[in-house]
């Protein structure tokens, strides 16, 4: 970095100052606000969801979880391939991103990308690109945590 | 795009007058939602009812929770209430508590305590169906089990 800055020639430097100048500034806390209301939305979706399942269904609510989860995967899936979690994609940043239907999102939009390269090799080779990470850090999180629960457990401290 | 709004509008419109009609609506259609407070449901006829309120006022006397439903049985009792959602981390501990307080104070009785909405839900529906008579005592009583049952597979 330090070698770069060297290599600017005044001019340069004087456009950049220029560049900083008219660059538009990122609008962090609208950003914010848009990924708060629609991840909510988002996730009063998934209570609703859980509630019809606890109300209509045989299920309480620690069995409720998965079809919600099932559910909301699903829908963000359709949402995906119709091109409508694109857009809200667009608007809501991370508030669409971190809640479950992200992942549902990443598994076809990276199915759609590769899927002119056939299905074994596109859509089966890279269906789990993006969704990849997410699937392998959230199992070592849960076997570093049941491990941790385990050990608590075998000490008799909970 | 225009037809997609429209669509968006009827179908809130809907929703909104659908919601508005039925005002006589049953307890277990918004038990989830807002706070019913059922009366205690007693399937065993050699209990005497102010038994069971007692149970219900006990249980109601603890801070951190609010609707509180009893069921009396012949087994056992089912209790289920919700649980105010700033002490929701504490449910296991407060669910503890109970049934100390609970087991201290009537030690001859079989208590099943739970703060799941669903028993709670299956609770309020119990007891309406008891109320309005289309429910005998015998078969209130074998729901009871069940639900006791069901109970225990959660824990």
């Amino acid at each position: 970095m330090a070698s770069n800055q060297k290599k600017v020639t005044p001019q340069q430097k004087s456009y950049q100052h220029l560049q900083q100048k008219h660059e538009i500034k990122r609008p962090i806390l609208k950003n914010c606000i848009k990924a708060f209301f629609v991840g909510g939305i988002i996730c009063v979706v998934g209570q609703a969801i859980t509630y019809f399942y606890i109300y209509f269904f045989n299920f309480t609510e620690q069995s409720a979880g998965n079809p919600t989860v099932a559910t909301m995967v699903f829908l963000s899936m359709l949402l995906t391939g119709f091109g409508v979690y694109d857009r809200i994609g667009q608007f809501a940043g991370a508030g669409s991103a971190v809640p479950v239907t992200g992942f549902g999102n990443a598994v076809i939009s990276a199915c759609i990308e590769h899927r002119t390269e056939g299905f074994v090799l596109g859509v089966g080779g890279n269906i789990f690109k993006l969704a990849g990470s997410v699937i392998l850090f959230g199992v070592f999180s849960a076997f570093v945590v049941a491990l941790i629960k385990t050990l608590l457990t075998m000490w008799g401290v909970i | 795009m225009r037809k997609i709004r429209s669509f968006t509008v009827m179908v809130c419109l809907v929703l909104l007058t659908s919601c508005s009609q039925n005002q006589t609506a049953k307890n277990s259609q918004l038990a989830l939602i807002k706070t019913t407070n059922p009366s205690p449901v007693i399937t065993d006829k050699s209990v005497k009812r102010n038994h069971v309120e007692a149970i219900k006022k006990d249980v109601s006397s603890f801070p951190q929770i609010y609707d509180v439903a009893v069921i009396k049985g012949k087994k056992g009792t089912l209790i289920s209430y919700k649980v105010k959602h700033l002490y929701r981390f504490r449910m296991k501990q407060i669910e503890k508590d109970i049934t100390k307080m609970l087991e201290k104070k009537y030690p001859k009785e079989n208590f099943t305590v739970s703060s799941d909405y669903k028993i709670f839900l299956e609770t309020v529906r119990l007891d309406e169906k008891i109320k309005s008579g289309k429910i005998s005592k015998k078969k209130a009583e074998k729901r009871l089990q069940e639900l006791i049952k069901m109970t225990e597979d959660i824990k």
